[in-house]
């Protein structure tokens, strides 16, 4: 069965929410089973891969990311590329050299970041699953700012490969969408070891029938800092589920705090050496003046083409690398690292999951954002950041709203366990009520 | 004086250290592919081959290999290099604290570790109007890096020692150096305390030179009462000079962090169950003990080819290893060329047994050579000659009646029938061995009695 593609409602969509930073114009002929969108992150043949970079304007890679190839070979129809903070520095999708997505629900407001494009098409699109990534909590937050679900794998479970580097020891490709059941669907297409990503050969098999029993966790550290409405609407849930049969203990998770400092550290040096191949040499914009020492050539595509958020990542973390500060930030983050998953792997032991509200305040207005300070924005995720610096697996499911706009929790399990994170948002989906944003009723 | 040096070896694999592309690419950027050109998503994946090389190279020079390996990022801008990153090995290469000897001198080896090379830039256009095009070719292929303790003392060391440590390593892995120019070094030499380092001498020829430059230089700057700067220099080739490495091209800080795509290797136990072949030099030295004969004549046969040093030791098995040194230098060397073949089939066994049957005296020295021409295949003039021949005693018998004074002589001193068998050797091209002949000559002057 081919679904129907409607070009001309899309076009409307993106018009008014802008999800698509590209989009296709025609629907190919050949028959698909399903359609899906991936952030423009990841590498596809016959689109731009941007990574919402000025850099990279008219980039066209020559290859597939092996998620898109997957879905490809499962049946699937890529109808765009979703809109992004540039290479994923954001939490708002406002840093975009291509436009900035507007939240489903009010489109004064933000889509969370840095895949904001791909849950604003989850929300937006009719049966739709988008391929989004999470380096720092890239898919939890505009999943719950969006009121759609947002499935992070365990790093190392689905291939990276064709996906344009943040921080490698960090990215993880996931889905998002509106149903569990496509999460369900479409995570073993995605999933599996590839050997063009080393990094992916070393899972064990993705088996969703295995289900964790026990208590879940909900760390008093991550309690603090919410806005009263997110607070209230997370105690909601907690009740809810408590009602329906599930154990939840409040624990203590004191070095949580850490993650922040030493995932900002880690990402961005990864980073700062991730984005040092773009010059505007080899592929990107291509700067024309060859007559000049290469240090000035691409020093000016550079200083031209990045955005001040890129630009500041870049700084951070080449500092934080240089001799003399390695020791200090670089190497004593790495350990900082080692020392949080600890500490999740001890509270496992007695409990299924940790359960966390998933952003600490629901989708601002653009314009409270431009009053935000960098740190202020990095602040914003704290609950994100711990599952992605140790590389757990986490789902984020809108758990209430307030004042219309959703709000989400987040379900952290053990390494290489999606199948309790999926039976949890089955569970889930049985005794709360989704809702559809306006837009498309 | 003291000279350190890093010196780094293409590593002789098929395809490049982090993807699939062929490591023989012949027209320019024909063989690249996304990882190499470093695209954007790209990731690299590493050649088992290359890391296997690289643990051979790091036990052979007794280096304690680290049982955990893992790969580094090293960044700086420049053109050549696709990812403003070159993958290489920084807090944990292969092997540490290893050592060489190299004439009878240990040299100490600090690490042995493997990268990536980037590409080549070409200058090309008139003068005045040249512009830069870049290979990618060469990006991604794997090299080893050597560094050595500043042990070697001399420029003409420390090429011998690059020079001798390329001959093993073409040996025990293959390592493949087209020319003397394609190892290029990095040498630290010091005079007095400060030390200068001359970085990317490429070739042999042109280390030797710029050492030898370098050390004139500082021993003029401190026989001037000045003092040596510790800085990094370049060799111009043209001027045959080495000058102040311009900008701070060499100095930047590189910012070190684990290759985060690659993840870690546990290399102990591969390492350990790997066996190394036996290198030539340390042949050499075995042999030379082993079999009693001189260091020099050993590398000789050793160097020339490994089954020429197979038979050498078989046949020292058979015969005083005098004997056998005096067939191998000779006669066997100089019919190399088609005996090697034959050789190589029936492991040596022919030759062996010509050889046995000369040194036990059982043919002539002649009638062997024929035999070993026969065994090689190639066509011998003149026929198997034995004590009996009556052409021999014919002209035995001819000589003794023209030189009546030699009959005389020969009864009082045995050392007269040397003439004889001058003559006889002359006449018949030395079909017949000397023993025989003396024979002959004794049983035709008894005859005269």
């Amino acid at each position: 069965m081919t679904p129907k593609v409607d070009i001309e409602a899309m076009r409307r969509t993106n018009e008014r929410f802008e999800p698509f930073c590209e989009m296709i114009s025609v629907v190919p002929d050949e028959d698909h089973e399903f359609t899906f969108s991936a952030k423009d992150n990841l590498c596809a043949k016959g689109f731009q891969a941007r990574a919402g970079s000025r850099i990279l304007e008219g980039y066209r890679p020559p290859f597939d990311a092996t998620p898109i190839w997957k879905m490809r070979a499962a049946g699937g129809l890529l109808l765009g590329k979703t809109n992004m903070d540039e290479f994923g520095f954001g939490t708002f999708s406002t840093n975009s050299g291509y436009g900035i997505p507007k939240n489903p629900f009010d489109p004064t407001r933000a889509c969370g970041g840095s895949s904001g494009g791909a849950a604003c098409a989850a929300a937006l699109l009719p049966g739709h699953v988008a391929l989004g990534v999470s380096t720092g909590g890239s898919i939890s937050c505009p999943s719950s700012f969006c009121g759609v679900i947002g499935m992070t794998p365990t790093y190392g479970r689905v291939s990276r490969y064709g996906l344009i580097d943040y921080g490698n020891s960090l990215d993880k490709v996931g889905l998002i969408s509106r149903s569990i059941s496509d999460i369900e669907r479409f995570l073993p297409v995605i999933s599996g070891s590839d050997p063009k990503d080393p990094t992916s050969c070393c899972q064990p098999r993705l088996d969703l029938s295995k289900v964790r029993k026990g208590p879940m966790a909900v760390p008093k550290e991550c309690l603090e800092g919410l806005t009263p409405d997110v607070a209230r609407t997370f105690d909601d849930a907690v009740q809810t589920l408590k009602e329906g049969g599930t154990e939840v203990d409040v624990v203590s998770m004191p070095s949580l705090k850490y993650a922040m400092p030493a995932y900002y550290v880690l990402a961005t040096t990864e980073a700062s050496t991730n984005l040092a191949r773009y010059c505007g040499m080899r592929f990107g914009v291509a700067e024309r003046e060859y007559a000049q020492h290469f240090n000035d050539f691409f020093s000016k595509t550079r200083s031209e083409s990045f955005g001040d958020e890129a630009k500041r990542r870049i700084l951070l973390g080449t500092f934080c690398r240089m001799v003399g500060f390695r020791d200090k930030y670089y190497l004593k983050a790495l350990s900082v690292r080692q020392g949080i998953t600890k500490e999740y792997l001890d509270v496992f032991k007695d409990h299924s999951m940790v359960l966390s509200p998933t952003m600490p305040f629901i989708a601002p207005k653009f314009d409270e954002i431009a009053s935000m300070r960098p740190l202020e924005m990095y602040s914003a995720d704290f609950l994100t950041i711990p599952p992605n610096l140790t590389g757990l697996p986490h789902i984020s499911l809108p758990c209430g709203y307030h004042s219309g706009m959703p709000i989400g929790m987040q379900a952290v399990a053990p390494h290489w366990e999606e199948g309790t994170l999926i039976d949890l948002g089955k569970r889930w989906g049985t005794t709360f009520a989704y809702k559809v944003p306006e837009a498309c009723q | 004086m003291r000279i350190g040096l890093e010196v780094h070896l293409q590593l002789p694999t098929r395809s490049k250290l982090f993807c699939s592309c062929p490591t023989n690419g012949d027209a320019p950027n024909t063989s690249v592919c996304p990882t190499c050109l470093g695209l954007p998503g790209s990731k690299p994946v590493l050649n088992r081959k290359a890391l296997e090389l690289g643990i051979m190279i790091a036990k052979f020079l007794d280096c304690r290999i680290n049982d955990r390996i893992w790969f580094s990022r090293k960044t700086y801008f420049y053109p050549d290099l696709p990812k403003h990153f070159q993958i290489t090995q920084y807090e944990s290469p292969v092997g540490n604290d290893g050592h060489y000897e190299h004439e009878g001198k240990r040299i100490g080896i600090w690490r042995v570790h493997i990268e990536e090379d980037p590409g080549r830039i070409k200058r090309v256009g008139r003068s005045g109007e040249e512009v830069s095009l870049i290979d990618y070719n060469r990006s991604g292929i794997p090299l080893v890096e050597i560094v050595t303790a500043p042990d070697l003392e001399s420029p003409e060391q420390a090429r011998a020692f690059i020079d001798q440590l390329v001959t093993e390593l073409r040996y025990l892995v293959g390592i493949n150096v087209q020319d003397e120019t394609s190892v290029r070094v990095d040498a630290n030499l010091s005079i007095g305390e400060e030390r200068v380092e001359v970085k990317n001498v490429q070739g042999l020829k042109n280390l030797e030179r710029a050492l030898r430059y370098e050390a004139t230089r500082q021993t003029k700057v401190l026989d001037a009462g000045k003092r040596i700067v510790r800085e990094t220099r370049r060799y111009d080739e043209e001027r045959k000079i080495t000058l102040p490495a311009r900008e701070k091209e060499f100095e930047e800080d590189y910012g070190y962090i684990g290759e985060p795509d690659l993840g870690e290797y546990h290399i102990g136990q591969w390492a350990r169950e790997t066996v190394l072949k036996e290198t030539p030099f340390a042949r050499a030295e075995r042999m030379s003990a082993e079999l009693d004969i001189p260091r020099q004549t050993a590398r000789q046969v050793v160097l020339t080819s490994g089954s020429l040093a197979d038979l050498l030791e078989k046949l020292c098995k058979e015969v005083p290893s005098e004997k056998a040194l005096q067939w191998l230098l000779g006669p066997i060397s100089s019919n190399w060329g088609a005996l090697e073949k034959v050789i190589d089939a029936d492991g040596g066994a022919c030759v062996i047994d010509i050889v046995k049957a000369d040194a036990s005296g059982s043919i002539t020295d002649s009638e062997a050579k024929i035999r070993l021409q026969k065994c090689a295949g190639v066509k011998s003039e003149g026929t198997p000659a034995c004590a009996s021949n009556p052409d021999m005693i014919s002209m035995v018998n001819s000589f003794l009646d023209a030189h009546p004074e030699v009959v005389k002589d020969l009864r009082n001193n045995a050392k007269a029938a040397n003439s004889v068998i001058g003559h006889v050797m002359k006449e018949t091209k030395g079909q017949y061995s000397s023993k025989d002949i003396v024979e002959c000559v004794k049983k035709e002057i008894s005859k005269r009695v």
